[in-house]
């Protein structure tokens, strides 16, 4: 279903996945249709096994289409190979995981540069950028901090930076604040809410968690692979 | 640019695993150290028992005996000799050893008439310290073999025993064959007085230099010839030759040994692939975050691949340092019936023993870093 008037800038029509688990056949999503237009904020919603993490991966291109089509932008991304799919990852889709996801081995300056690794930019343009993302998401005072001293929340406002620092025009975020307390949960949410008004970055955004569903404008709910019911709050 | 800056990751990511990383290249350190004492060892071999179309020098040895107190050949075998056509000089030589059995710090005495010194010392040998003419001024006086007083910490002025002879050192002298690097020359009357073993009248060797390389054989064969029917027949061989069969035991060994510097690059190659392969099993979800970021599965394996070939850098180039050291310093040799092998490290032995542990440490991983790359991204975000 079009949710806008706008034209969708993430369009599924008969999205279909199919597992093979030895002789059994898991399909997590089946036939779906949905347009996701650009700069909206949305949540995937439905419970355990309802596919939503299964969407994300595809929209990530992280995980191949069995059947049907996927457009992102001008591109079907069901039809690219492994590293096309790469190529475009690294400038196109930024990645926001439940347990954060950080180098353990690198500080928070280093893992907010890794995309930037994948591109031609010289390294001062590199050390400002990575700057300006943890700028953004409050943690200036934090480059030089690995992992394991960071907080959760913390920790998690470095992985959005990370998500953010190529300036992608898609932010998936796969259940973000499911390891976080309420406030921390309440920051990354806030981050999530600004980077997508002042950016027009358009978020795709996987939880349990009603409060932090409520942030985005359209909610998306999931059951048994297919589009249960849809919430326009914006 | 791209593989650089992977590669630099990767070296950076490598970096903040110090005990991971230590522990490897130790191990790596340690096999390439026994591949390099393996390959000095089959250098210092190849150099004692090779021939060469420059070789003039003879052994002449007591037949069917085959350790130097037990060959005893009259002196005055000498004049004999030299009247045989083609034969240059020829020395009569005592050999007393400190050690007739495989032993890493044998004293070879060669005890030399005071009247062929010159003739037979002054060619092959150069003086670091001290004189013949001084050598020859002191019946107990010595020349040392460069190696020898190395591993013996001799200087000229200095008394030192061995195998009952105490002997004044006279003079340091480095030469370019391992036996006499590895000798301490002594007058021949002193040498046959100093010890009950030897027999005045009686030596161990004959040294014998013709004029033609070519004519070597057809010399030996009438040297022997000529004391066939005599009650001390010879044995007469290519200095090297000799070596080679008094140091039997040792090209044995040191033949058994290339098998044991094939192990240590097969250790070399399991501890690489084994650290690769531990390091991955911890790092599923990393390398799957990594490709979810868009490094491609060939980039990320580059990554892999690069850390196995900087681990075996580091060892191969910590170990063959160490190696080249401990040999260049140490004057490391094996003696055996007074004959010495020596270790012969080389910086194109160490060179490539580095390059052989690196192309190893590539193939170890190689495997494993292609195999991780490319398990499914969205399996690698669930393991643990």
């Amino acid at each position: 279903m079009n949710t806008d008037e706008q034209p969708a800038f993430i369009r599924c029509r008969g999205l279909t996945k199919v597992y093979r688990r030895g002789d059994t056949e898991i399909t997590p999503l089946a036939q779906l249709d949905l347009d996701i237009p650009r700069g909206a904020f949305v949540s995937l919603m439905g419970p355990s096994g309802s596919g939503k993490t299964t969407l994300l991966n595809l929209l990530a291109g992280i995980d191949s289409v069995t059947r049907g089509s996927l457009t992102v932008g001008p591109r079907d991304i069901a039809t690219m190979s492994r590293d096309q799919l790469a190529a475009w990852r690294s400038t196109e889709v930024g990645i926001i995981f439940q347990s954060y996801n950080l180098v353990p081995v690198l500080n928070a300056f280093e893992n907010v540069e890794l995309p930037l690794l994948l591109g031609r930019l010289p390294r001062r343009e590199r050390e400002r950028r990575a700057l300006e993302a943890l700028a953004t998401v409050g943690l200036s005072d934090r480059a030089g901090h690995f992992p394991r001293q960071l907080s959760g929340g913390q920790e998690q406002r470095v992985a959005i930076a990370r998500a953010i620092v190529a300036d992608p025009p898609l932010l998936l975020a796969d259940e973000p604040t499911g390891d976080l307390d309420r406030a921390s949960a309440d920051m990354v949410l806030a981050l999530l809410e600004q980077l997508n008004r002042e950016r027009g970055t358009t978020i795709v955004m996987v939880t349990h968690d009603p409060a932090a569903a409520a942030h985005a404008g359209i909610q998306f709910h999931l059951d048994k692979g297919a589009l249960a019911r849809t919430v326009v709050t914006a | 640019m791209i593989w650089m800056r992977a590669a630099l990751l990767s070296l950076r990511m490598l970096s903040r695993q110090r005990l991971r990383a230590a522990l490897a290249v130790l191990g790596i350190g340690v096999a390439v150290f026994l591949l390099c004492a393996e390959r000095a060892l089959h250098a210092g071999v190849r150099e004692a028992t090779e021939s060469n179309d420059r070789d003039t020098r003879l052994i002449v040895y007591r037949a069917n005996r085959f350790c130097p107190f037990t060959s005893r050949i009259p002196e005055r075998y000498a004049d004999a000799i030299l009247e045989i056509p083609g034969v240059r000089s020829a020395v009569p030589m005592q050999i007393v050893v400190s050690n007739c059995r495989a032993s890493l710090d044998v004293v070879v005495f060669r005890g030399i008439r005071g009247e062929d010194a010159e003739r037979a010392l002054a060619p092959r040998l150069r003086f670091v310290e001290g004189s013949l003419a001084a050598f020859l001024s002191r019946g107990d006086g010595a020349l040392i073999g460069s190696a020898l007083a190395e591993r013996r910490g001799l200087r000229v002025g200095d008394r030192f025993s061995s195998a009952g002879v105490t002997v004044t050192v006279l003079g340091i002298v480095e030469a370019e064959g391992a036996q006499d690097r590895n000798a301490c020359f002594v007058q021949l009357p002193f040498l046959q007085g100093a010890t009950a073993r030897v027999q005045g009248g009686e030596v161990t060797q004959f040294e014998v230099e013709v004029d033609d390389p070519r004519r070597m054989d057809e010399i030996a064969r009438a040297i022997d010839a000529r004391f066939a029917a005599d009650a001390a027949p010879t044995s007469t061989r290519a200095e090297k030759a000799f070596v080679a069969r008094a140091a039997e035991d040792l090209v044995t060994i040191a033949r058994f040994a290339g098998w044991l510097g094939l192990a240590a690059l097969a250790a070399v190659f399991a501890l690489v692939a084994n650290s690769i392969v531990l390091s991955l099993e911890g790092r599923t979800r990393e390398i799957a975050v990594l490709q979810s970021m868009g490094f491609r599965a060939r980039l990320v394996a580059w990554t892999i691949v690069v850390e196995g070939v900087a681990l075996a850098a580091a060892g191969s180039a910590a170990g063959a340092g160490a190696a080249f050291a401990v040999l260049a310093f140490g004057k490391f040799g094996v003696g055996a019936e007074g004959v010495t092998v020596e270790f012969r490290p080389s910086l194109e032995a160490a060179l490539t023993a580095t390059l052989a542990a690196m192309a190893v440490g590539l193939a170890a991983g190689a495997l494993p870093a292609f195999s991780a790359a490319r398990r499914s991204i969205v399996e690698g975000l669930k393991s643990p």
